[in-house]
């Protein structure tokens, strides 16, 4: 596979993955579905905050991470059930509940709002950790791009399996766009889904970093010709960042 | 997912290394400098993320290195949705023994597992 350099490193890099990086950018500073490009933008520069910020540390030390007296250091570009939302879902995502999640909607955020943004912590997070692993900086933040949110909610989106509604695949219609790759996608697949677009822009960068998808449950297929690791080292990497992060699923 | 990936190659793995951390037997090659690498990164440890980088950079050339850079990153994102959206882990990767394999590996001792969530 061609590999390109990527900026500010010494390093080559798959041309897919350069290519996924710059698309990830651009859909970041992009009308969402239920923000514009600068309120998207803004959730993007809060993100980077949060890594520092030291009341989300204080919660991360506690041993329970409700009830931690204190303040989070932000921006002050969003309001505060934002700022909760993604400090918490930057900094211990492992000690999350339906409750806490319960209270971020609380406190006026809606639900296509919550899962965008955490669609955007979703990408942010891989995006930057993966130029912290090269050694590089973070890409500049883009500027923001003018224009309305779509608005698009699928009609088929509803509360069950999780904490936020998800559209299941047997619900999805046509007005959504394309989502899922076959009918048996799992739920991390279908973490996004009452976002479609957010869905479409998360995957579309993951599986660059990742695996593609019709591959991920191929155990029997070599990945020789699609990355410079075995699978065992792909996944031995996957499961430790997991269970650093006390991800149960 | 990484037992799967495994037993393919007809190797055995000690799940609890995933919680516990793993030795340099684990048999996937350069595990201990993937671990290390993969660990600093985490924790944000820039020092010692330097010290890994060279390290796995040394052991699996360029191409290597930069596909081990992409796989923890890609699982910054993955926690973050599964944990945020609360999506169930009862199913996750297809396992049919998933609940001893949790009990194995120490999942069951993690916040959410434990109920407290």
């Amino acid at each position: 596979m061609p590999a390109l350099s990527f900026a500010g490193s010494d390093f080559s890099v798959r041309g897919d993955l350069v290519e996924a990086h710059a698309r990830a950018w651009a859909a970041i500073a992009a009308p969402g579905t239920w923000l514009d490009g600068a309120r998207r933008v803004a959730v993007a520069a809060e993100i980077r905050k949060a890594r520092d910020c030291p009341h989300c540390a204080r919660i991360k030390a506690a041993l329970s991470p409700n009830g931690v007296p204190g303040a989070h250091e932000s921006l002050g570009e969003l309001g505060a059930a934002e700022i909760e939302l993604i400090h918490r879902v930057v900094g211990d995502p492992g000690r999350l509940s339906e409750k806490w999640s319960q209270s971020v909607l609380a406190l006026g955020l809606a639900d296509g709002e919550y899962v965008e943004i955490v669609g955007i912590v979703a990408m942010v997070m891989m995006l930057d950790t993966f130029t912290r692993g090269l050694g590089t900086r973070d890409t500049p933040l883009p500027a923001p791009v003018a224009g309305e949110p779509t608005r698009h909610r699928p009609a088929g989106a509803r509360k069950k399996a999780a904490w936020l509604p998800l559209t299941e695949p047997e619900d999805a219609t046509e007005a959504d766009g394309p989502m899922y790759p076959n009918p048996k996608a799992g739920y991390i697949y279908r973490g996004l889904s009452l976002v479609p677009q957010s869905l479409r822009d998360y995957w579309a960068l993951a599986n660059c970093h990742y695996l593609p998808g019709p591959v991920i449950y191929r155990f029997d297929q070599s990945i020789s010709e699609l990355r410079a690791l075995e699978r065992p080292q792909v996944e031995i990497i996957a499961a430790r960042v997991s269970a650093m992060h006390q991800c149960v699923y | 997912m990484l037992r799967e990936s495994m037993q393919t190659e007809g190797k055995q793995v000690d799940v609890a290394g995933v919680t516990r951390g793993f030795d340099g037997n684990v048999g996937i090659p350069h595990a201990a400098e993937l671990v290390e690498f993969t660990e600093a990164v985490v924790l944000r440890d820039a020092a010692r993320t330097g010290a890994a980088r060279r390290e796995l950079l040394s052991v699996l050339g360029a191409a290597g290195f930069a596909d081990a850079c992409a796989v923890a990153a890609a699982f910054h994102g993955f926690v973050r949705i599964a944990d945020a959206i609360g999506i169930p882990h009862f199913t996750a990767a297809n396992a049919p023994d998933l609940s001893a394999l949790r009990a194995q590996a120490g999942i069951n001792d993690f916040y959410r597992a434990r109920g407290e969530a």
